[in-house]
């Protein structure tokens, strides 16, 4: 019972805030790449103290209702993955935010905050199938879809499932909205003209949900350390190199257009899924 | 604390909005040259966003002339408060060389309350900085003066 | 329990007929009320009797078998009687062929002296009875104050209520002796007659167009006939019975009875519109709304999957098994990413019909108990969801005069309830804690041994979000600032969009409940996989987020209000995104949904949807032999 407390405040407080720290670690090393000096490495919490200072304002209610959807559901998922639930289930739970997100951007007419609508629907579905495949590898190494058995696990599912990790890789860039894949809208301000898909979304609910994306970012590397679960050190290590990994991506690509995601993801991303699940089957 | 980590955090992450009213681009490539590694504004938490919903200080380069200073109003009113706006440039602080031309209708000044004057033709991008520094300070002083009398 | 079963086929016959002899408007929608009624008293009163097997006694000294074989042939006379009306070569040829297949069966092979118990009702029967009961009785209720608005817009001399009314209530009928059957001769009767009823209900309008989409509903369902007839034959010749239960206990019988299996099964995929067999289903949508919704969520193409379904333990853990997975999970695809390109609504809401129906037989091939329970969840929360959806978009086609989505934009400012109680269809329909989506999480989970199946599962949940929030979206993108004006919609239509609402929320809060009462029955003993769903504290958790998230929008009505970003062009602070274009002229904000055509196309996909569908029947079939 206690545990379970304890795992519910990792999630819900431990997890934003790591996630947070994150961000700022990210701009930290972006600038560090650029050979600048950078924020803090607390910018990310100083921006988001900021934007519930702002005077809330909105073109609609909608999106008021829709910012806190977001922040629920990401924090509902974050929480069930610490309460080591069914993956399938928090996957499923997180696209409840994804779509308020969506819904919440096209309620204003601002062709801005509707395009950004329309390029976040096709970045939902160029990572969704990616992310359930990445499931079905977990449940077909492990027999089951639930993080506590897969943490169960005995040997690194890395060495099993090495070309799922890269896939899981591709749908890590778009959910962080890193380049190449940052068009419905960049997580760098500097790098966008308007705003995408948050255009409209300003002050507190902005702030709001930049929190839900420190959230959903804890979340998609949670996914990433399982692959390594067995020892702490390594599963630490792990999670260092592939986000260093997604910040030189996104610092050496530029961003491309969404047919080339859609298809070029798809086509990389189901074709090593293919692979990596053949292998698993030729084993059972 | 809350609070106080707000006030604080007000300082630490200005987000600029960069408009031109109509400048001849001299200031507009000094404010971008803020960005650059040179002078990195990113160090103080400066965000230079596409979007007055974000922003929090609104730099303005430029002569605001009839067609434009719509824009400006319009911008300015979607900036959620606590906001501050600074002129950049001779022409920014009041309309400059073109300050007597038919179509013009000034500085800044005339169609939205300014907060910080950046002289120079073009502003030293050390002289944005410094007028953003200050700008944070008047909209600091702004929020202050709001709250004591509310 | 006898008298339910006798109420529920035949009452509807009774009530029919009594809708097309009584003229009078009042009288008719006090019979379709009355009907109604009983139907759902009796079909609630069915679920809790267990399986039983009826036979009902001889009617004017003549048996039913004989009176069913002689009906048989009356409705396909009937069929081949259009088949000449309207000149279609396909029609005549098919059920020519039917007739010379049931003579055969019929006159030389089968055994009449042989007892079949007409009816048996298990788990299984007592649901669909339940939601063709209760959903198309719904249905019956809201088509009263349609059609008489329908026939208005039409402006039609004398009018054909009478006869519209005698087919849809008959089809309720016909649809619960199908699932009741336990005679697969009696089964094979009520499945043409759903086929003659939706020719009916289709070609309704009388216009070209109508003829045109009746005609191929009718030769694509008579071809399901001829397979059906075919399987049939395969059946017995194997097997040696008309009993299903026997059928089913005899499971691996060899390939006669799997090519039987294959054959039914190829039938049912025409009933219930599987790809390449789609283009019937979306020609019904120029039928009235009302049509549209019952042959949808809980009559003809359910039909099709109960068919599937009912068979699914003669074919287990056969090839056909699989078969019948790939095909499912490939129609699930291809709907899926076919309703993308669509704007028309009735066309997305029939292309994620099907593509659901795929999922269902998907479920069903893959035979695993917890993929069988997904199957009838999935049976009763999509009928339900998607009866409101139907019914949503009918009413809003009546107020504006267009079905197509992107009319429908800010629909929330012009009808706020009816907006309201869309996006809420729309939502149990895509997300949890809804029961669709727990039911696509758990054939997800069974679907996890096929590497194909479980593949193509995963592109079509992705390709299912996209259409469906960006319907919801686009029915909220309304200028802010003004308050929705009240609708007022007569309480016919009302009371059943608010029904169907409130069920489908409700029954997704009860999907234990319905698990244990009727999934559970049905299935060797398994740990209930809704365990695994924490569905309360996922309804609770998220309905207080949703309680919180309601109250800050309702707050923050009074926060200040912001234009909608229009690089500072717009005018003033108009909420509709109008802005100060050339020569200073007000040039309106008009925005659209990306409908990709260029991916997702109709005449991009569907020639090659067809031809891989059609390649993959044939590997079912083929694969039996």
């Amino acid at each position: 019972m206690i545990t379970t407390i304890l795992l519910i405040l990792v999630g819900l407080v431990l997890a934003p805030l790591a996630g947070g720290l994150l961000a700022g670690i990210d701009r930290r090393l972006t600038a560090w790449f650029q050979s600048r000096q950078g924020p803090p490495i607390m910018q990310a919490f100083y921006d988001v103290a900021k934007l519930f200072g702002k005077q809330p304002m909105a073109s609609n209610p909608w999106l008021v209702l829709c910012a806190w959807v977001y922040l629920v559901a990401a924090a509902l998922s974050c929480v069930l993955f610490f309460l080591q639930g069914d993956l399938l289930l928090i996957f499923f739970v997180q696209a409840i935010g994804a779509v308020f997100l969506v819904m919440g951007a096209m309620s204003v007419p601002s062709p801005y905050s509707q395009v950004g609508a329309q390029r976040e629907l096709i970045q939902v579905l160029t990572y969704e199938p990616l992310l359930i495949l990445v499931f079905v590898s977990l449940y077909l190494a492990t027999g089951s879809f639930q993080v506590s058995d897969i943490l169960a696990h005995e040997t690194p599912l890395l060495l099993q499932l090495p070309l799922m990790f890269i896939v899981l890789g591709y749908a890590l860039t778009i959910k962080l909205r890193k380049s190449p894949f940052d068009f419905s809208t960049s997580h760098h301000g500097h790098q966008e003209l308007v705003k995408g898909v948050l255009t409209e979304y300003s002050g507190p609910y902005l702030g709001i949900i930049e929190i839900a994306h420190w959230y959903e970012t804890v979340l998609v590397l949670g996914v990433c350390a399982l692959f390594w679960s067995t020892n702490v050190l390594m599963m630490t290590l792990l999670l260092a190199v592939t986000y260093m990994a997604e910040i030189i991506i996104d610092n050496t690509m530029a961003r491309m257009t969404w047919r080339w995601m859609l298809k070029y993801v798809w086509c990389i991303g189901l074709g090593l899924s293919v692979v990596n699940l053949i292998w698993l089957y030729a084993k059972i | 604390m809350i609070k106080s980590f707000i006030k604080k955090s007000r300082v630490k992450s200005p987000w600029i909005m960069h408009f031109d009213c109509g400048s001849c681009n001299g200031c507009d490539i000094e404010v971008l040259a803020c960005l650059t590694p040179m002078y990195d504004v990113e160090r103080f938490g400066i965000v230079n966003v596409g979007n007055p919903k974000h922003a929090d200080i609104l730099l303005v380069t430029g002569t605001v002339n009839h067609r434009n200073k719509k824009v400006l109003k319009n911008l300015y009113d979607q900036m959620p408060e606590p906001k501050a706006v600074i002129a950049i440039g001779a022409c920014g602080t009041s309309g400059g060389v073109f300050r007597e031309a038919y179509n013009v209708v000034g500085g800044v000044d005339k169609v939205i309350p300014v907060d910080v004057y950046v002289p120079g033709c073009p502003a030293k991008p050390e002289a944005i900085i410094d007028g953003v520094v200050l700008g944070l300070q008047k909209f600091a002083e702004k929020v202050e003066a709001a709250e004591q009398g509310a | 329990m006898s008298t339910q079963i006798i109420l529920l086929v035949l009452l509807p016959f009774a009530a029919g007929l009594a809708c097309y002899l009584l003229r009078a408007a009042f009288l008719r929608s006090l019979v379709v009320l009355a009907t109604a009624a009983i139907l759902t008293a009796a079909s609630v009163a069915l679920l809790s009797a267990g399986p039983i097997s009826y036979s009902p006694g001889p009617f004017l000294g003549l048996g039913w078998g004989l009176i069913v074989s002689v009906l048989d042939f009356a409705l396909l006379g009937v069929i081949l009687f259009y088949g000449f009306k309207h000149g279609n070569l396909l029609i005549k040829i098919f059920s020519v062929l039917q007739m010379l297949g049931l003579l055969i069966l019929e006159l030389f092979w089968v055994d009449h002296s042989a007892q079949v118990p007409a009816f048996h009702v298990d788990q299984l029967s007592a649901v669909m009875v339940l939601i063709i009961s209760i959903v198309g009785s719904l249905i019956c209720v809201f088509a009263l104050p349609y059609m008489k608005e329908h026939e208005e817009h039409l402006h039609l001399e004398a009018s054909r209520q009478p006869r519209f009314f005698l087919f849809l209530v008959l089809f309720l009928g016909a649809m619960n002796g199908l699932v009741m059957a336990n005679n697969i001769l009696w089964l094979y009767f009520f499945f043409e007659s759903t086929t003659l009823c939706s020719f009916m209900l289709i070609g309704h309008d009388g216009t070209e167009i109508a003829v045109k989409n009746a005609v191929r509903a009718l030769w694509m369902n008579s071809a399901g006939g001829l397979a059906f007839v075919l399987g049939m034959m395969f059946t017995y010749a194997s097997v040696g019975s008309l009993d299903i239960q026997v059928i089913l206990a005899s499971g691996g019988a060899g390939a006669g009875l799997l090519v039987g299996m294959g054959l039914i099964c190829l039938a049912g995929f025409t009933k219930a519109a599987q790809v390449p067999f789609q283009s019937w289903l979306l020609g019904a949508m120029v039928a009235p709304t009302p049509v549209s919704a019952l042959l949808h969520s809980s009559t003809m193409v359910k039909a099709g999957v109960y068919v599937v379904l009912r068979m699914a333990p003669a074919y287990a853990g056969s090839f056909v098994s699989d078969g019948v997975a790939l095909c499912g999970a490939f129609t699930f695809l291809a709907c899926a990413a076919l309703a993308i390109g669509q704007s028309n609504g009735k066309k997305i809401l029939a292309y994620s019909t099907i593509s659901n129906l795929g999922l269902i037989i998907a479920c069903a091939g893959i035979n695993t108990p917890a993929a069988t329970a997904a199957a009838i969840f999935l049976i009763i929360f999509h009928a339900v969801s998607k009866a409101l959806l139907f019914l949503c978009v009918g009413t809003i086609e009546q107020r504006i005069g267009s079905r197509d989505i992107e009319d429908m934009r800010g629909l929330y400012l012009r009808m706020p309830q009816t907006a309201w109680i869309t996006i809420t269809g729309i939502l149990t329909m895509l997300l949890p804690p809804f029961g669709v989506l727990m039911a696509k999480w758990l054939a997800i989970e069974s679907a996890s041994g096929q590497l194909v199946v479980v593949t193509m599962m995963a592109l079509a949940s992705a390709l299912t979000v996209v259409y469906w929030a960006r319907w919801a979206g686009t029915l909220l993108a309304a200028p802010g600032g003004g308050r929705p004006a009240p609708e007022g919609l007569p309480a016919l239509i009302r009371v059943p969009l608010l029904a169907l609402v409130a069920g489908a929320v409700l029954l997704s809060v009860a999907a234990p409940q319905v698990y244990d009462a009727v999934v559970a029955p049905m299935l060797p003993a398994m740990p209930s996989p809704i365990e695994a769903f924490y569905l309360y504290p996922l309804f609770a958790v998220l309905g207080a987020g949703l309680l919180l998230a309601l109250r800050a929008a309702r707050r923050s009505r009074a926060t200040a209000y912001s234009a909608p970003y229009m690089s500072g062009a717009n005018i003033d602070m108009n909420p509709d995104g109008t802005w100060n274009g050339p020569m200073n002229q007000p040039v309106g904000a008009v925005a659209g949904n990306y409908y990709l055509p260029g991916l997702f196309g109709e005449e991009r996909l569907t020639t090659f949807v067809n031809v891989a569908a059609a390649a993959l029947i044939v590997l079912m079939i083929g694969g039996a032999l």
